[in-house]
């Protein structure tokens, strides 16, 4: 599905991701690390918000490092960014149906992918007249989860989809990310390894840009420093 | 609530101010209309750009401008009305604003602000200056009887024609919302305004949409061009003050308030005209604009620092 070679990229002058291998099948696949470790910055690269320097980014053995994020949008990749980046003057469901309006494989089933979203979400359902900019962090959170899934996705990738949440929404979402694992791939960024490495298959750990660790899930959860950094028992 | 109150009681004031004045001058009533009508049929579409592509666009006014030049030799050349010119002047300043779009807007959006205004306003002194040098500063005219149709109500009589404006002011406003609220492409317009990169990520080509938006702002502006020119003599600095003035409305209105300009119009239209119709304040007229515009700024940030 996805696949990153020796990847480097940043910002300026200033290097952010250096010389990242990262694989993602279908399957489930965690990133952690901590605040500033260049995350968000792997993902804006895939996204093609970020320019590579060196490297490549496939999808399904199709190169796209230097593609426009629009054109990768439309062949599957659906991101729920950190920001959310909602469309916050509109309707909850203006928001939903431009997910997949200008997705190819998508514009012609809003009706089914709707219903589809207001099952996970029942709350969307409720407020779909709502303007998006007016709702909570949490309900928004699902509003750009729900937006992505609209789209249909090969690949959907949440960049830190607990941060900010409290507690039940965070339970919420991990809950979701489950019960779609079995129909897309999913690549989640998240500080929250505890909750997550329930919810993925594998995962990998970014430090200052490099990838420091990957394993399995359970294989994380037991080695020692995950343990101490991460999960801080 | 308390916004609600609000606008009823400007709603009744002016009303209350309105009745007044037809009782009093009703032609500065009716002519006001009329410039009201003109002032927001060209600015609607300069605060659709704002609105969406987040450009001033300080080559509004000479863009319609060209577009009357076009359409007066298209006219003179094929024996046409300049009313059946209005289409086929939209296509081609359409297609005129898709190329400037794609030569020069297009690789300042990244740039500062102030950039982009030094850009904008270089394209309206390039477009006033090449008209001069290829037509000179000659006015032209078009010949046209319907336009001085008058009408005559008790003991007043005004001319009618320039209604047409406030039918095509009320027309891009309705029209455009409906494109705006109503259809896909229209939604994916306002999302790109609200969110660039919000819409990149759902597939939106957000370049592509600017293009769209701008060439479809020039396509009013033209129709607007062809028709002006039924009414008014054209040289090549007949656009500048409608430039000033758009932006005047948008700025009072408000950004993406398209009702808002409709609103400002007819406020500064029956203002102007008021002033016009006695000696003493004739000449004031002109800069109602922009006394009205500092009031409303001042007025604004007052506001703004109380809350
Ligand atoms: N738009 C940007 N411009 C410049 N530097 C940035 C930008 N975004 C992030 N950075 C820097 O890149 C580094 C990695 O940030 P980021 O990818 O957001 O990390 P993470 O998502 O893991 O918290 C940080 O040092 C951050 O300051
Ligand atoms: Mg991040």
């Amino acid at each position: 599905m996805l696949r990153i070679q020796n990847l480097d990229c940043g910002y300026g002058r200033m290097k952010v991701i250096d010389g990242v291998d990262f694989e993602v099948g279908a399957e489930s696949v965690g990133l952690f690390g901590p605040n500033g470790a260049g995350k968000s910055t792997l993902i804006g690269a895939v996204m093609g918000m970020v320019k590579p320097w060196k490297g490549s980014i496939e999808l399904d053995g199709q190169r796209i490092d230097g593609a426009e994020t629009y054109a990768i949008a439309r062949m599957g990749v659906a991101l729920v960014p950190q920001e959310r980046e909602l469309f916050p003057g509109m309707s909850v469901y203006d928001n939903l149906v431009l997910g997949a309006a200008y997705i190819p494989h998508a514009k012609d089933d809003i009706p089914t992918q709707l219903e589809k979203v207001f099952t996970l979400f029942p709350i969307l359902k409720e407020r779909r007249t709502q303007c998006a900019g007016t709702m909570s962090g949490g309900q928004q959170r699902m509003l750009a989860i729900g937006r992505a899934l609209m789209s249909k996705p090969r690949l959907l990738i949440l960049d830190e989809p607990s941060l900010g949440l409290q507690p039940s929404i965070v339970a919420e979402v991990f809950e979701v990310l489950k019960r779609l694992k079995s129909s897309v791939s999913i690549l989640v960024t998240e500080q929250n390894v505890r909750e997550s490495l329930k919810a993925i298959d594998r995962g990998y750990v970014l430090e200052n840009g490099r990838i420091v660790l990957k394993d399995s899930a359970e294989g994380l959860q037991t080695n020692p420093y995950v343990i101490k950094s991460y999960l801080g028992i | 609530m308390i916004v609600k109150r609000r606008v009823a009681i400007i709603a009744a004031l002016s009303i209350a101010a309105m009745t007044a004045l037809i009782v009093w001058k009703p032609t500065v009533l009716i002519y006001g209309l009329q410039a009201a009508g003109l002032y927001a049929a060209v600015a609607i579409p300069m605060g659709l750009v704002l609105g969406i592509v987040h450009i001033v666009n300080l080559a509004h006014g000479e863009c319609m401008m060209l577009a009357a030049y076009a359409a007066y030799f298209g006219c003179k050349a094929l024996g046409m009305d300049p009313l059946v010119a209005i289409l086929p002047t939209a296509i081609v300043t359409a297609i005129f604003g898709w190329v400037v779009f794609q030569l020069t807007i297009r690789r300042a959006l990244k740039a500062p602000e102030l950039n982009q205004l030094i850009l904008t306003f270089g394209l309206a002194i390039a477009f006033s200056q090449a008209i001069n040098l290829i037509f000179t500063s000659q006015t032209y005219k078009m010949p046209l009887e319907y336009v001085s149709a008058s009408m005559d109500i008790g003991d007043i009589s005004f001319g009618v024609w320039s209604f047409v404006f406030v039918a095509v002011a009320i027309i891009f406003a309705y029209g455009l919302t409906f494109f705006l609220t109503k259809t896909m492409t229209g939604k994916a317009a306002v999302a790109v305004g609200q969110n660039p990169r919000g819409a990149a990520i759902v597939g939106i080509d957000v370049y592509r949409t600017y293009g769209l938006v701008f060439a479809l702002a020039l396509a009013l502006v033209g129709a607007m061009g062809a028709l002006f020119l039924t009414k008014s003599a054209i040289f090549p600095g007949v656009g500048s003050p409608f430039t000033m003035k758009s932006f005047c409305l948008i700025a009072m209105a408000g950004i993406g308030n398209i009702p808002g300009i409709l609103g400002a119009s007819v406020l500064l239209g029956v203002a102007e005209n008021f002033l016009r119709a006695f000696r003493p304040t004739r000449d004031w007229a002109e800069i109602v604009f922009f006394v009205l515009i500092i009031v409303v700024i001042l007025a604004r940030s007052l506001k703004g620092r109380k809350s």
